[in-house]
């Protein structure tokens, strides 16, 4: 498992996790997993990917009121929302997971999301 | 129906921290209905419990089930047959699941994951009321249908109290006072006069304070 998860729905990752990487637009210990909706995500779909190693899981899906499947990531988010209480209860970081929201092709948000998250794993390590 | 919660998750990783093989078990009873306690829950707590012991550096193997309902014989006593070589079984059940698990199955170590809270209606999405303190003595049909005991902070069985003030709780003033809205609700069915009866101490032995209550019905019985 890479130390980082990104979930994308179909609209929000439109260029190839790869091309992104040998850009060195995104760090390479990210791994992308492209979802047709965020709203299909799960509760344990995240939480398990910490239990299977990942260090922060972050989900990016499309804008809250322009999502394609009209109220999928507006799913997604609740769902995240409800594993940052659980890593809270665990006592772990509730920021090691993280909702973002992009438009439709854009490239950068996702981007900035996946540094973003990497900034926090290295954080969170160097507590530990 | 009966509304549940799920306990806290170091309470439930402290119960199961010698467990090997764990058997979390929801019920699609009331428990599904209210969102605590149905497929949806018990494959998030499987995956938070095994997240939590993968934190403290223990292994674990959870299987997930859910069965109809825990309240009736015929979906738990199997769990005679494949569920004594599990360690323990985490029942996502009301109390009453898994006391009748714990009557059942004798060689099943139950463990309860919900704290059982009251019987309750659907306000909304997310949103559960308590509605019915199962007192065993109605006194609703005096009421308007509003049940005092439960929903009085004080169980008055004639109010309102003095502080009730401008249609609120003193205890609690963001709640309705419910002796408030009995006044309303028979004013509007023009039995507002029926107030001035003075309803008598209240009978509890009904209530479960003599020991569990039984209900037979005899033509159904075997």
């Amino acid at each position: 498992m890479s130390r980082i998860k990104a979930i994308c729905c179909n609209y929000t990752l439109s260029v190839e996790p790869d091309a992104l990487k040998s850009a060195g637009l995104v760090p390479e210990d990210v791994e992308f997993e492209r979802l047709p909706c965020t709203g299909r995500l799960e509760v344990p779909e995240l939480l398990d990917a910490f239990t299977q190693g990942a260090a922060a899981v972050f989900v990016v899906g499309c804008e809250l009121d322009k999502c394609h499947n009209l109220s999928g990531s507006r799913r997604a988010s609740k769902r995240v929302a409800q594993a940052k209480k659980i890593l809270e209860e665990l006592d772990m970081d509730p920021g090691l997971v993280e909702m973002f929201f992009a438009g439709r092709g854009e490239t950068e948000p996702v981007v900035e999301a996946a540094r973003l998250m990497a900034a926090r794993a290295a954080r969170a390590k160097k507590a530990q | 129906m009966i509304i549940a919660e799920r306990k806290k998750l170091g309470e439930l990783l402290e119960m199961v921290k010698g467990c090997r093989r764990l058997l979390v078990l929801g019920c699609r009873g009331c428990v599904a209905v209210c969102s605590a306690g149905g497929d949806k829950e018990v494959s998030v707590l499987a995956s938070a419990i095994r997240l939590g012991l993968s934190r403290q550096g223990k292994e674990i193997e959870i299987e997930e089930r859910t069965l109809v309902r825990q309240c009736d014989p015929e979906y738990i006593d199997p769990l005679n047959e494949d569920a004594s070589d599990f360690d323990a079984v985490l029942s996502m059940a009301c109390g009453v699941g898994v006391n009748f698990i714990a009557d059942r199955c004798g060689k099943v170590n139950v463990l309860p994951a919900l704290d059982t809270t009251f019987y309750g209606a659907n306000l909304s999405s997310g949103e559960w009321k308590e509605m019915c303190a199962g007192c065993g003595a109605c006194v609703l049909h005096l009421t308007g249908g509003l049940c005092p005991v439960a929903r009085c902070a004080k169980s008055l069985s004639n109010g309102p109290c003095g502080g009730s003030q401008n249609g609120r709780c003193e205890i609690h003033p963001d709640v309705s006072c419910i002796w408030q809205q009995i006044y309303d609700k028979l004013s509007g069915l023009n039995r507002s006069d029926e107030m001035k009866n003075i309803m008598p101490m209240r009978d509890w032995t009904s209530a479960g304070h003599g020991g569990p209550r039984r209900r037979i019905r005899e033509d159904l019985l075997p």
